[in-house]
């Protein structure tokens, strides 16, 4: 019986948590991880595979792994988790690498592909609906290489999938994850006691705990739950009552003059012009949850409120501010 | 060492005028200041010192009539704090704040519904939106017992006036004629969406950016909603065309209704277009700028000014509700069928306007 869990990106938050929830709930589970290496907690308890995604040979080299240790399911998160401004590499990852992952998942007889995506494929825009629903058309931010690659897998993953009815293909979209241990790009511009938001615009927002983000992947992996799925936490908040409730000043500025300001700092940092981040904050991008807990049964345990407020809590006693 | 002397005639003046200064500081609060012989007048020796601070025998000599004009400056001090110590300053500016009452950061709550309503922030906006309804518009209300006691209920009304004043106005008249039903929802045009500081605050305020999936999301959570099927077209229509109703869209608020059985209340407003009176709107402006720019008499020719809307006297008449009951999701998807009782919608507004128009003597009285 196959009973292995395959898991790319095995450095990654997502990629790393879930192999150890499944070590710690079960022991009879095979964890199989391809990446370029190893974290150092998870040693001995893995079966680990040196594989580079960008190769273009890695597909047969995947293929061949899956195979051999009889995987029937795979997680892929091996995704940056900030921007790289490295576009070109950015993309062969993200992308090519991803099809190099399902191509040689369908041909080692995989059944199951998780692929965590983002709420944020379907773009900040002014004339989105208020809740977005998984069949909303994904426009990411024009500027946002990342997203774009994201979206862009997203309809692979559909042309995949309709040419594999026997495997089950789910992608995540979750809102911002927020917790006390997450950390991507977002955190870190959160992480600054001033933050700089746009003069005269206060989104809704919305977030999801990392636990209960945690939580959606392993459940996704023990039931079939082909598709998309939006996920995120109940309620949403205005950015200016989220930095007050966790003590923050903002530095508002009119969005021509920041754009223009950051535009340098930004291109070296993210690879992608300041306007592709700071559109999130201007207009709205909130994503209506409601299947996933209707139709999945997943329950978030924290609301977006809560999981901002671990977020800023866990940062305060660290020492941040 | 060589002491250079002042210009003699300016000290004259200086001390003059000085003198004179303290005169009338003394005459006004019965303060002698002690005398000094007027070889050492302060402001001499201080002019003096300055002239030249490397002499430290003038320096010194200065010392003492400082003294004097601290004496009493500090007298003047003492006068002015035990005439205003009563007042409490942070009193005085709650109290004038509690009258303005226009709300700020301060009075946003840590929690708002689906689509940003901030219950504590429109608490705090009440005062002020009645202001407008009762004082600056002077809002009459006609055929309030038409509007039905049903859980959903769109209202459908006339649009005018750029920013939507017209929406917050109907919302206010209606939570007055129901008060046991929860504040409707004003729907807005997208365009305000984009437009900084209003949408961020018209959030907070209960309105919601027009579009059918949030129309249908409030309608289904059993709110009322307040919707302007004019649209944009209807906001920016020029003053010529003033109660004239434009084009209704495709009639998606017609198909909503009718799929979610929701009672249709036609509502006229009167008064609303007469508030910003559009002259032109040019296609230039809004290319470049990437947002609409109406012209009206008073903006952008008075700046800020100009957006201060005109006190016309309103009056907002309800019609009689169409019922959706007994209509099926197959015909509440028929074009034909959405088509002409968009029209029929269309048509009971503009008989509400024409019925209404002639009954008002003037504009503003």
């Amino acid at each position: 019986m196959r009973r292995g869990l395959a898991i790319t990106g095995l450095g990654t938050f997502t990629g790393a948590r879930v192999a150890e929830r499944m070590l710690e709930s079960d022991a009879a589970r095979r964890i199989v991880a391809l990446d370029v290496r190893l974290p150092r907690r998870l040693d001995g308890r893995v079966r680990f595979h040196k594989v580079d995604l960008t190769e273009p040979t890695a597909d047969s080299l995947v293929a061949e792994i899956l195979e051999k240790e009889g995987c029937d399911a795979l997680l892929h998160a091996a995704f940056f988790t900030d921007p790289n401004p490295d576009l070109e590499g950015s993309h062969e990852l993200e992308v090519v690498g991803a099809l190099h992952v399902l191509n040689a998942a369908a041909a080692a007889g995989v059944r199951k592909i998780v692929v965590t995506s983002s709420a944020q494929v379907y773009g900040p825009h002014p004339d989105n609906p208020g809740y977005l629903t998984e069949t909303h058309p994904l426009r990411p931010h024009r500027d946002a290489h990342a997203l774009r690659d994201r979206a862009e897998l997203e309809g692979l993953l559909r042309i995949f999938a309709s040419r594999h009815r026997d495997m089950v293909v789910t992608s995540l979209r979750p809102a911002w994850i927020m917790g006390p241990t997450f950390e991507s790009s977002l955190t870190r511009r959160f992480e600054a006691s001033r933050v700089v938001t746009l003069l005269g615009y206060d989104p809704l927002l919305q977030f999801l705990h990392e636990d209960d983000w945690l939580d959606a992947v392993e459940l996704v992996l023990e039931r079939d739950a082909p598709g998309p799925w939006n996920l995120a936490g109940d309620g949403v908040l205005p950015l200016s009552t989220l930095l007050r409730l966790a003590g923050k000043s903002s530095l508002a500025l009119p969005h021509p003059l920041l754009y223009r300001l950051t535009s340098l700092e930004s291109l070296a940092r993210t690879g992608d012009p300041p306007a592709a981040f700071y559109d999130h904050l201007r207009f709205g991008w909130v994503v209506d949850a409601r299947r996933a807990r209707e139709e999945l049964g997943f329950e978030p345990l924290y609301t977006s409120q809560e999981a901002w407020m671990s977020f800023v809590v866990a940062r305060k006693l660290r020492g941040y501010r | 060492m060589t002491k250079r002397v002042p210009d003699e005639r300016a000290l004259a003046e200086l001390r003059a005028s000085v003198r004179a200064l303290r005169d009338e500081l003394e005459q006004r609060f019965g303060v002698r200041a002690p005398e000094t012989p007027d070889d050492d007048d302060p402001i001499e020796s201080l002019v003096e010192a300055s002239l030249d601070a490397k002499d430290l025998e003038e320096g010194a000599s200065a010392e003492p009539p400082v003294e004097a004009a601290r004496g009493w400056l500090e007298q003047l001090r003492d006068e002015v704090r035990v005439r205003f110590e009563d007042v409490d300053v942070v009193k005085l500016y709650e109290a004038l704040r509690e009258r303005i009452a226009i709300p700020s950061s301060g009075d946003i709550s840590a929690e708002v519904d689906d689509f940003g309503l901030d219950l504590r922030y429109l608490a705090r906006a009440r005062r002020w939106l009645d202001w407008l309804y009762d004082k600056w518009w002077r809002v009459e209300v006609v055929g309030a017992d038409a509007i039905p006691d049903a859980p959903r209920v769109l209202f459908v009304a006339n649009s005018a006036g750029i920013l939507p004043w017209d929406a917050l106005m109907i919302a206010h008249a209606i939570e007055r004629s129901v008060p046991s039903h929860a504040r409707p929802r004003p729907l807005v045009s997208d365009w305000i969406a984009t437009l900084p500081f209003s949408q961020s605050r018209l959030a907070r305020l209960g309105a919601v950016r027009a579009c059918a999936e949030n129309a249908e999301r409030l309608l289904a959570q059993d709110q009322w909603v307040i919707a302007f099927p004019e649209g944009q077209k209807g906001a920016l229509k020029p003053f010529r065309d003033r109660y004239r109703l434009q084009r209704f869209a495709r009639g998606g608020f017609v198909s909503l209704a009718a799929r979610l059985h929701a009672a249709l209340v036609p509502v006229a407003v009167i008064g609303s277009e007469e508030v910003h009176p559009i002259l032109f709107e040019p296609r230039v402006l809004r290319r470049l700028l990437g947002i609409p720019v109406p012209i009206t008499p008073t903006f952008p020719l008075l700046g800020p000014l100009g957006v201060v809307p005109l006190p016309s006297r309103w009056r907002i008449r309800f019609g009689e509700p169409l019922w959706f009951d007994g209509v099926s999701a197959e015909r509440a998807a028929d074009p034909l069928y959405v088509n002409r009782t968009r029209e029929q919608v269309r048509g009971a507004i503009q008989n509400l306007l024409d019925e209404e128009l002639p009954r008002r003597r003037s504009v503003f009285a």
